[in-house]
């Protein structure tokens, strides 16, 4: 039987991993900058209007996940680190979308 | 604190797991131990559990007959009130604490918890939250808004004394214990197993613990923002619940249940745990299905945050949301009836001993399932809507929760007792305290249904003689009395225990997990050595080999290099707590004990923090993650975070446009200079990258800079949003004038409050660092400062598209 075989024993790794170089947070740095910019930009641009709170939501986005994945190295992490944040942010976006549902002030579905 | 007295230290802390344990009041107050802290809240837990118990006999003494006076409306308001919050805060959650500290280290093949003394700092801010509570006793101002707290009943306006206050208060400080206590847990569990005890090989209750530490650390947020709305509401005269003013009364009900439902499954996932202990062990069969069983308790907890609002079918949310959370709960109870057949599988064919744990845990099974069926009932609104408030709802909550939770808890009592104390209890006598509790609390719940049925509503103090209830109220009561009975059986069984019965083997029930495989009571360092994994019921492959009898090769304990390393005791914990308890105190009466409470918590903080920090055995904390503990806890911690402010933010874009007088968002929001401010916290991150780079590369002079800089830069952010604070006061926008300031106000408020602390946190590593203690295996620390900072700074990223970009 498979099951009374010896389990392999637990890896104990170390916690060192890789961390991006100087260059690339300076990089990252000039996008957050940038894209703050745009974002005050677009504001401004009547043409926009439209699209301005998805465009500004997307961009939102975009520095947020350069935030975790460069400065706080979720791209160099492990998966269960990255699932535990990820997972957590889930729930959180999704109920406070609910929250919104719910209490009528963005309706994801009719009441 | 000097390298000599580090080193001393870690020599302590070898000699300790050798030698006896230390005795007296200050080793308790001071023990960092998960086995007594396990200790010390089943003892707490106990007591609250007899006060909560007091206060329900009293309730049902005043129901018993109709037209009764043995107590005052206002009375029986404070004891319902009273009962349910502490039934569920300081006696069930307690009671679960206990067994996850003494139990989950042993079951996984560990020493200890991830950080001890932050196990000890979660129990002693509990006691602080749950004396605080039951002071309300003595001033005579106990709470007496119900459990749920629902506003407008809770607002200044129509609980104008400190009761309120009083709940208020102790709910968020334990709920703060139950945060620090679940990432201590997670990380734990995650990171400490025994070498080959994989996920999959766990035991049923320490994935459950697992389970329920990652409700806690996500439905806490929520009640815990709905808190804070409510104290400024009553403190700060805010409008989150001011209807007038824009508010939402519904707002509390979403916030409170959020966490509430979750909460259900937080007090019986650690239940359906030890059940799956038990029963195995006592049919001597493997648990039937385990792998399935682990799955279902992992859709339990997560369906759990997506039926809350099935708690408020009668507020009116609509046709479309009441179908939508019918369908979640209906959904639930699959992976709940999952257990309950694969229970009954488990124990088909087996060769059953009825021990006392086995009754309690099979009387579980029974009674669970009653009011897991009445619960299916209330998914259907239609059905709800007849039921809601009534005592049917009584009788339900109490099948889960007596009949499901309390019988679980009993039965883990009468299972790990001789673990815990090395001491066996009467079974005879237990199993007298089952038939008592099982009559009891039968006769006492389920005439409960017919009389919610009948119509008899909830939280009422009396009734009249003309509504025909007379009769099963007073079985009721009588039942109650039983139940009561019940517990004092299993009190007297203890203390003749502890004083006069047999020791207890090591594996006095030919057990199936590695709490079994060291002595009862375990020595304080658990096990000699670390105890081999063969596979799911270790333990007993070991002893008994597989179902045909053959045992596996043995494993060699792993090398540990170090020695055993126990950690020293610690009295920072309960200093803090202290600080905590004097805050609470003082925000009831003066704000000098507020400032006196919060300089003593963040002086015992501090402290806490630099204790050791020379100390060579904190330095590599890796297991089986390839994550440093700390780093894990943070990241854990983090996630409860992002609940935190997701619900603020969620609020604050509910509330988007109530306002109902000015100033309005767009006549005062000034976008140029809060861009300024966003420039300058994004490019404090930039900073606190190269800082943590430099320490690692050894580069002082650069750690301190890019460090400073952190500081500066983040001062500077706080200085933007003082001068925004102060512009906007002058131009009439305050947290009283409208809904957009109570909103604005709070949520930039709290960001405002966790870029402070960062800053304090960033000043303390560089004040290190100038002192040359900061050495590159000290990076983890900076790094995990730099976790804290960026995740400031992407709330910030957030926080400035929506309340200040979108239009």
């Amino acid at each position: 039987m498979a099951t009374t075989s010896p389990a392999p024993p637990g890896t104990h790794a170390t916690s060192a991993h890789e961390h991006p170089s100087t260059g690339t947070y300076v990089k990252v740095a000039v996008i957050l900058c940038v894209v703050t910019a745009l974002e005050f930009a677009v504001i401004y641009i009547r043409a926009l209007s439209p699209i301005v709170v998805p465009l500004l939501l997307v961009l939102s986005a975009g520095k947020f996940a350069l935030v975790v994945l460069f400065y706080m190295h979720l791209r160099y992490e492990s998966r269960a680190v990255s699932a535990i944040f990820a997972g957590s942010l889930t729930i959180a976006i999704g109920i406070a979308v609910a929250l919104l549902t719910l209490t009528g002030a963005f309706l994801v579905f009719g009441r | 604190m000097s390298a000599t007295r580090d080193a001393a230290l870690f020599r302590e802390a070898h000699v300790a797991a050798h030698a006896p344990s230390a005795t007296g009041v200050w080793s308790w107050i001071t023990t960092v131990d998960h086995k007594r802290i396990g200790i010390l809240y089943g003892v707490s837990a106990v007591v609250f559990l007899l006060i909560g118990g007091i206060e329900a006999v009293l309730i049902r003494l005043q129901l018993a007959v109709p037209n009764n006076a043995l107590v005052s409306a206002s009375t029986y308001n404070a004891l319902f009130t009273m009962h349910g919050t502490t039934m569920i805060f300081l006696a069930v959650m307690p009671l679960n604490s206990a067994l996850f500290n003494y139990m989950v280290p042993l079951m996984i093949g560990a020493r200890d918890v991830a950080f001890p003394r932050l196990n000890a700092l979660s129990y002693w801010i509990f006691l602080a939250g749950g004396l605080f509570l039951n002071s309300s006793f003595l001033v005579g101002a106990p709470p007496d808004g119900g459990w749920f707290g629902y506003t407008s009943l809770t607002l200044r306006q129509f609980s104008p004394g400190l009761n309120i206050d009083f709940w208020m208060l102790s709910l968020q400080i334990l709920g703060a214990s139950s945060v620090l206590a679940s990432v201590n847990f997670i990380v734990t569990i995650l990171d400490m197993r025994a070498p080959g005890m994989t996920l999959m090989r766990m035991p049923l209750f320490v994935w459950m613990t697992l389970v329920v530490q990652f409700l806690i650390v996500l439905a806490f947020p929520a009640v815990t923002v709905g808190l804070i709305f409510l104290m400024f509401d009553r403190f700060f005269g805010t409008h989150f619940y001011d209807v007038a003013a824009g508010g939402d009364l519904i707002l509390w009900q979403h916030l409170f249940w959020i966490f509430g439902h979750p909460e259900v499954y937080i007090l019986i996932l650690p239940a359906f745990g030890i059940v799956s202990e038990v029963l195995p062990t006592f049919a001597r069969k493997p648990l039937f299905g385990a792998p399935v069983m682990i799955y279902s308790g992992v859709l339990i907890g997560f369906f759990g945050f997506g039926v809350w609002a099935h708690h408020m079918f009668a507020a009116g949310m609509g046709p479309v949301a009441d179908a939508a959370f019918s369908i979640s709960t209906m959904l639930i109870a699959i992976p709940t009836g999952v257990k309950i057949f694969n229970w009954l599988a488990t124990l088909w064919g087996g060769s059953i001993r009825f021990t006392t744990a086995f009754h309690f845990a099979a009387g579980l099974i029974a009674m669970f399932t009653i009011g897991g069926l009445s619960g299916i009932m209330h998914s259907s609104p239609p059905v709800d809507l007849q039921q809601t408030d009534s005592y049917f709802v009584v009788a339900h909550l109490h099948y889960v929760l007596i009949g499901g939770t309390l019988s679980g808890l009993l039965a883990g009592t009468f299972y790990w007792w001789p673990k815990m104390t090395g001491r066996l209890l009467d079974e005879r006598l237990g199993r007298l305290a089952f038939w008592t509790f099982a009559l009891g609390f039968n006769l006492a719940f389920f005439p409960q249904h017919y009389l919610g049925a009948l119509g008899m509503p909830r939280r009422i103090y009396t009734y009249g003689a003309d509504t025909g209830w007379g009769l099963w109220n007073f079985v009721s009561t009588v039942g109650a009395l039983g139940i009561a009975l019940s517990i004092l059986l299993v009190l007297v069984n203890a203390v003749r225990s502890l004083r006069a019965a047999p020791n207890a083997p090591g594996d006095p029930w030919d057990g199936r997990t590695l709490e079994w495989r060291t002595t009862s009571p375990p020595p304080p360092h658990d096990f000699d050595t670390i105890p081999p994994v063969y596979g799911r019921d270790t333990f007993w492959r070991e002893k008994r080999g597989d179902r045909y009898g053959r045992k596996p090769t043995p494993i060699p304990p792993p090398v540990e290099p170090h020695g055993i390393h126990l950690p020293a005791p610690s009295h920072w914990p309960v200093v803090v707590a202290v600080g905590v308890l004097i805050a609470a105190v003082g925000a009831l009466s003066h704000v000098l004990l507020v400032i006196v409470g919060g300089v003593i918590v963040l002086a015992g903080a501090v402290a806490f923090a630099l204790e050791h920090h020379r100390n060579p055995a904190h330095e590599h904390q890796v297991g089986e993650l390839p994550v440093d503990r700390r780093k894990s806890a943070m990241w854990v911690f983090l996630g409860s975070e992002c609940m935190f402010f997701g619900t603020i933010i969620g609020t604050y874009l509910a509330y988007r446009g109530r306002s109902v007088v000015g100033p309005y968002p767009h006549e005062i929001l000034n976008i140029p200079v809060t861009t300024l401010s966003t420039f300058d916290l994004l490019m404090s991150s930039l900073l606190m990258v190269l800082a943590l780079a430099a320490v690692q590369r050894g580069d002082h002079r650069q750690a301190r800079l890019w460090l400073l800089g952190t500081v500066v830069f983040g001062l500077v952010f706080l200085g933007f949003q003082a001068f925004e604070f102060t512009t906007f006061v002058h131009e009439g926008l305050t947290l009283q004038q409208n809904v957009f300031g109570s909103t604005f106000f709070v949520l930039t408020g709290f960001h405002g409050g966790h870029v402070t602390l960062g800053v304090f946190w960033l000043f303390i590593l560089w004040v290190l660092e100038m002192r040359g203690r900061l050495a590159p295996k000290d990076a983890i620390k900076v790094e995990i400062a730099g976790l804290y900072w960026h995740f400031v700074d992407i709330v910030w990223i957030v926080i400035f598209t929506v309340v200040y970009l979108i239009p």
